[in-house]
């Protein structure tokens, strides 16, 4: 286990997800990469009703797994002020979550996914993930890890020269926003300037970056849908399989 | 049991006056033709031939006094060499023929690695320097836990590296580094001289009861190979306690492993690994690629 | 080439296929602090991980209770941390106990679930409130699948789980024997019932049946 940087790929206009994902397949294969099996990520939402009459105000609790970690449930609760507390857990913990179907329902129409093949090179790890919610392609995440470090400051420049020769993808010299300094509350309840970039990776980091990442597509969608006047938030994209100049780029539907 | 004995004593007598009969008559007269060595020749056979006669009596009598035990002798284990004999019960054979290749193997093996080693001008055995300069006081193997103690404690850390000195061979000592958060390395020292290290990631278990197991990341395997290239270029029994010192200053410069780009080329990645190689003296980090070139 | 299946898919394969240990087959007695010496020399000959002495353990329970619309049943979960030694928390899901006369012990549906530390400001903000909590120390049995604990119960005084001036419930020590196993292993009651025979007359092992408990004053 060691640091994982998550990207989103920018789609160029006019080419089909599936395009890139093999130009990028291609392209990892002939730099060199071995294809090592594939990968998935998945993430479903689940909002507990609010309760005006005591105070409670409504929460979001994600529940995510990447099969990095097959054994293992990822959890990440929106306590709807900000806070974010995270949970590692037994994947039996799924069905605890469906004990509390009362409290927190399920938002089928947001469940999200990244999944594709798995490439190593060296000690790096470097996944082609076509991201799609309700089967429809959203966009292509790109995750590198390099296993054998455990802080992101120590092997930055390492992955951004990964990205940008093998990817072919700008990245600034910049932390990525996820590792950027941020304020925290300590536990005496003071704010204090934290270095994200300096602690060492924990594999809920990755699960976060994934979280992120997917929170931006769902936003991104209902914005989407809401602009073209269609029914909502339910029903975001086109249905089309031929390119659609949105704002989304080229928004195709994959079958997997 | 006696009777038993004297019998057996007076067959070997029997025996060896027999086999003294026929040497003699083997070795022959001395060739001559003289007639009284020939004499002399036949009448020490004749002597001989008496001797034998009458210790076949002997045998004979004694023989017949033996009486049939009333019960069995307890031979302790030479009473199982009657039994099981048949080869394929007692499956010795396979086993043989195992031992037997195990053994042609090993000979071989070291029969190469002898000469190998022979050709290896790094050797550093103290036999081997002991012979060349034979009167130097060599206080590198003399084993004073004290001493290393003492000598690790005065290597001047930088504050990102902590050691961890515990002695699981007797009085040897392995110490285990850790520098900041990038890896771990464990050195086995035997008397003040490194003998072996080994180096892994910092998320991956290092502990005395495993010290040998390599790392199951490339980069630090890869870094092992370079460490121990640079214990051999280090290695110096006369003055052993420098050698340690610096080459855990080289070790040290590790800090960096995947923060400097290589000196030579300066990007970051060669081949899917980092910079591994520190220069012995400036500590500049290089590709293994770019090192020699 | 095969693709990953989903976390979900191969839970609900387990799940189906019957590998997943889902239910709680439970005997529980009690026995005075004057006997238990008795009852741990008799364990001790019985049991299978006796080779040195027996496991000891020393656990803080907390029950965390969430109020559900639609239901009267507040939902339980207990979570456990090991004092005195680095584990992952313990999460443990019981439900309603099923005390049915033609069974030999009680069963009830249970999911065990390994936890990092932040479970309990987890469950806090998902909206669950501390009902209790204990302390359980003691001796841990094993026997072929069956778990054998042999614990006393100290009660906290709020805010100092950890100081040993917290006092122990009763003069006695709560005797378990348990098997959590998947669905559809009937012969395991006969099992346990068979094993709880051999422990008489030192400790009635037995059903309790929570629902009559709750009803006394």
């Amino acid at each position: 286990m060691g640091v994982t940087v998550l990207q989103p790929y920018p789609m160029p206009e006019g080419k089909s997800g599936a395009h890139i994902i093999d130009y990028l397949g291609k392209r990892l294969l002939s730099l060199g990469a071995t294809h090592a099996g594939q990968f998935l990520v998945d993430c479903e939402t689940f909002i507990s009703t609010p309760q005006p009459h005591n105070g409670t105000p409504g929460r979001a609790v994600h529940v995510l797994h990447n099969s990095e970690y097959p054994a293992s449930t990822f959890s990440i609760i929106d306590s709807g002020t900000g806070k974010q507390v995270s949970l590692v857990a037994d994947s039996i913990f799924d069905l605890l979550m469906l004990k509390m179907t009362n409290t927190f329902t399920s938002k089928k129409q947001t469940k999200i996914e990244s999944r594709g093949a798995r490439f190593e090179y060296g000690d790096f790890v470097i996944k082609l993930g076509s991201v799609t919610m309700m089967e429809h392609f959203k966009g292509i995440l790109i995750e590198i890890e390099y296993k054998s470090c455990m802080i992101l400051a120590y092997c930055w420049e390492m992955i951004r020269e990964m990205l940008q020769g093998f990817l072919n993808i700008n990245v600034g010299k910049d932390f990525p926003t996820y590792f950027a300094t941020q304020t925290i509350m300590t536990a005496m309840g003071q704010q204090q300037l934290h270095a994200k970039h300096n602690d060492l990776y924990e594999p809920t980091d990755t699960v976060k970056q994934y979280l992120e990442q997917f929170t931006n597509y769902r936003k991104h969608v209902s914005m989407h849908g809401s602009l073209s006047g269609t029914s909502g938030i339910q029903q975001p994209v086109h249905m089309s399989s031929s390119p659609v100049m949105g704002a989304a780029g080229g928004l195709v539907l994959i079958r997997s | 049991m006696d009777k038993l004995n004297c019998t057996l004593t007076a067959v070997k007598n029997l025996r060896s006056n027999v086999r003294q009969c026929f040497e003699h008559l083997a070795d022959g007269t001395d060739g001559e033709g003289v007639e009284e060595s020939r004499n002399k020749f036949v009448h020490d056979f004749q002597e001989k031939f008496g001797a034998i006669n009458s210790q076949l009596r002997e045998v004979e009598q004694l023989i017949n006094g033996l009486q049939v035990p009333p019960t069995a002798y307890s031979l302790g284990n030479t009473a199982y060499l009657a039994q099981e004999t048949s080869q394929d019960r007692q499956a010795l054979y396979p086993q043989l023929v195992n031992s037997y290749k195990w053994i042609d193997k090993v000979h071989d093996h070291s029969f190469l690695a002898f000469n190998n080693l022979n050709q290896n001008t790094l050797r550093r055995s103290y036999n081997y320097c002991s012979q060349k300069r034979p009167r130097l006081p060599f206080s590198s193997f003399n084993n004073d836990p004290d001493h290393i103690d003492k000598l690790l404690s005065e290597i001047n850390t930088p504050p990102h590296t902590s050691y961890r000195v515990f002695r699981p061979f007797g009085s040897n000592a392995v110490a285990i580094v850790t520098i900041s958060n990038v890896l771990k390395a464990a050195i086995v020292f035997k008397g003040v001289l490194i003998e072996w290290v080994t180096v892994k990631g910092y998320d991956e278990p290092l502990e005395q009861d495993d010290l040998w197991a390599e790392s199951r990341y490339e980069v630090f395997r890869k870094v092992q190979e370079h460490a121990h290239s640079a214990m051999l270029h280090f290695f110096s029994p006369t003055l052993p306690d420098l050698a340690v010192k610096s080459y855990v200053t080289w070790l040290n410069s590790h800090i960096k492993l995947f923060l400097e780009p290589c000196k030579r080329c300066s990007k970051y990645i060669a081949n899917g690994l980092p910079p591994t190689w520190r220069d012995l003296r400036t500590l500049e980090p290089f590709h293994e690629e770019c090192r020699n070139c | 080439m095969a693709s990953v299946s989903s976390a979900r898919e191969s839970l609900s394969h387990a799940l189906n296929n019957r590998f997943l240990p889902n239910l709680e087959y439970l005997l529980q007695g009690s026995i005075l602090d004057s006997a238990v010496e008795h009852l741990m020399h008799r364990l001790k000959g019985l049991c299978d991980n006796v080779d040195t002495s027996p496991e000891t353990f020393h656990d803080l329970e907390v029950c965390m209770s969430l109020r559900q619309p639609n239901s009267n049943q507040p939902l339980l979960l207990r979570v456990r941390r090991a004092l005195g030694r680095d584990a992952p928390f313990q999460m443990r899901y019981l439900g309603q106990p099923e005390v049915d006369q033609r069974r030999p012990t009680l069963v009830r549906s249970c999911m065990d679930c390994a936890c990092t530390n932040g479970i309990l400001e987890f469950l806090t903000e998902m909206g669950f409130r501390l009902e209790f909590e204990y302390i359980a120390k003691g001796y841990m049995f094993r026997k072929g699948r069956m778990k054998i604990t042999v614990s006393k119960l100290i009660k906290i005084i709020p805010g100092k789980q950890q100081d040993m001036a917290n006092e122990p419930i009763s003069q006695s020590y709560i005797v378990e024997l348990s098997v959590v196993a998947p669905t559809g292993q009937e012969n395991v009651g006969e099992e346990m019932r068979v094993f709880a025979e051999q422990l008489k007359p030192l400790v009635q092992l037995d059903k309790i049946d929570y629902k009559r408990l709750g009803s006394m004053p």
